[in-house]
């Protein structure tokens, strides 16, 4: 992957073509031009990937995952100051759900 | 002599450099005002000051090239130079967060539990959202070079397509690791497994951001013709870069959620 970012960046130093500019003739090559293949990639390689991804997300969260007692370990939710914001307790992304506080979960 | 006999861009005077480092020193003493006396005027007037130079900076850039015709074959050059040098300096930046994820992790210290992940912690499944998180990214990738591809072709319709995808997959992705982060059971005060994971995806998830805010900007000027299918900087500047957070998240996907987990 270094040799061929290296060579790439040689290339577009070198010139003001476009780095991921094939010139059309070797394109010709292939009878369609690059803009045709890579659009069929998005839409039968890419955009399916990430449809699959999404599937198998779905499919993982019914899956109802159970919250882990609580262990007041000293190197965890370790408070040396307060946050500068709300009570100065709670991280930026708290959930009460999963998140503890160095005292244990607020729902208990 | 009333015209210049070379091709290169000698810069009129300009305030936004000035303000730019005023916003810089606001923007540093802002946080410390913030994080260690709960002050946050200097912060905001940073903020406001840093966004108002890059908007100035960069809209008198375009004017310079798109409407003045400053950006011949050298000065692009040279702003290519300057675009990979300034990916190069951001990489050095992840380098950092990815030597303290590794120093932590490949030697776990024993007030952790002397394990990694340390004891009490339970990582992300690599294979659920963050999987979906990579296939996203690796999409945007593709659409982001239909888009390159298209507009060397000048097919407007199709460029404008792609990129409008690419910028759609880029907010997903920013969708997906805020509502991660909502759901994760550890945070960032849980000791260097918290402070790695979240300084490291943090800082790439801005990185995100700022691509994504980049390629709306190129959106933008394409809808007002500033892009020819031979000329447009610019776009490849922000392909480059949407390429380079690609890349990060890549490492970082298999560093910290993979092997970290």
């Amino acid at each position: 992957m270094a040799a061929a970012v290296a060579s790439r960046l040689s290339r577009l130093l070198g010139q003001s073509r476009p780095q991921l500019g094939r010139p059309l003739s070797s394109a010709a090559h292939r009878g369609e031009s690059s803009a045709r293949m890579w659009k069929i990639l998005t839409f039968f390689v890419a955009l399916p990937g990430v449809g699959v991804s999404m599937l198998n997300v779905y499919l993982k969260l019914q899956k109802e995952h159970e919250r882990p007692e609580f262990v007041a370990y000293p190197h965890l939710r370790i408070r040396t100051k307060p946050f500068p914001w709300g009570d100065g307790n709670h991280t930026r992304f708290h959930n009460s759900h999963v998140n503890p506080l160095p005292t244990g979960y607020e729902d208990e | 002599m009333t015209h210049q006999t070379h091709a290169y861009h000698m810069v009129n005077p300009s305030p936004w450099p000035l303000t730019g480092a005023l916003s810089a020193f606001l923007l540093t003493s802002g946080l410390i005002m913030w994080f260690h006396f709960y002050y946050t005027l200097l912060l905001i007037a940073g903020l406001l000051a840093s966004t108002m130079t890059m908007f100035q900076w960069w809209r008198d850039v375009v004017r310079e090239g798109t409407y003045q015709g400053h950006h011949t074959a050298p000065v692009q050059k040279g702003l290519r130079y300057g675009m990979v040098l300034f990916i190069i300096s951001e990489v050095f930046f992840f380098a950092g967060f990815f030597w303290a994820f590794y120093h932590s992790s490949l030697a776990p210290t024993p007030q952790t539990g002397g394990q990694w992940p340390p004891t009490g912690i339970l990582p992300l499944d690599p294979m659920e959202v963050p999987l979906l998180n990579t296939a996203v990214l690796l999409a945007s990738g593709v659409t982001i070079t239909w888009a390159h591809h298209s507009l060397m072709e000048a097919d407007r319709k199709e460029s404008t397509q792609a990129l409008l995808m690419t910028i759609a997959l880029g907010t997903y992705f920013t969708y997906l690791q805020l509502s991660e982060y909502s759901e994760t059971s550890f945070t960032i005060s849980d000791g260097i497994y918290g402070s790695t994971f979240f300084m490291s995806t943090g800082f790439h998830g801005l990185h995100v951001i700022i691509g994504t805010t980049f390629l709306t900007t190129c959106y933008f000027r394409q809808q007002l013709y500033h892009f020819t299918s031979n000329h447009h900087f610019g776009f490849e500047a922000a392909a480059w870069y949407w390429h380079f957070v690609d890349v990060v998240w890549l490492f970082l996907y298999i560093s910290i959620y993979w092997w970290g987990s």
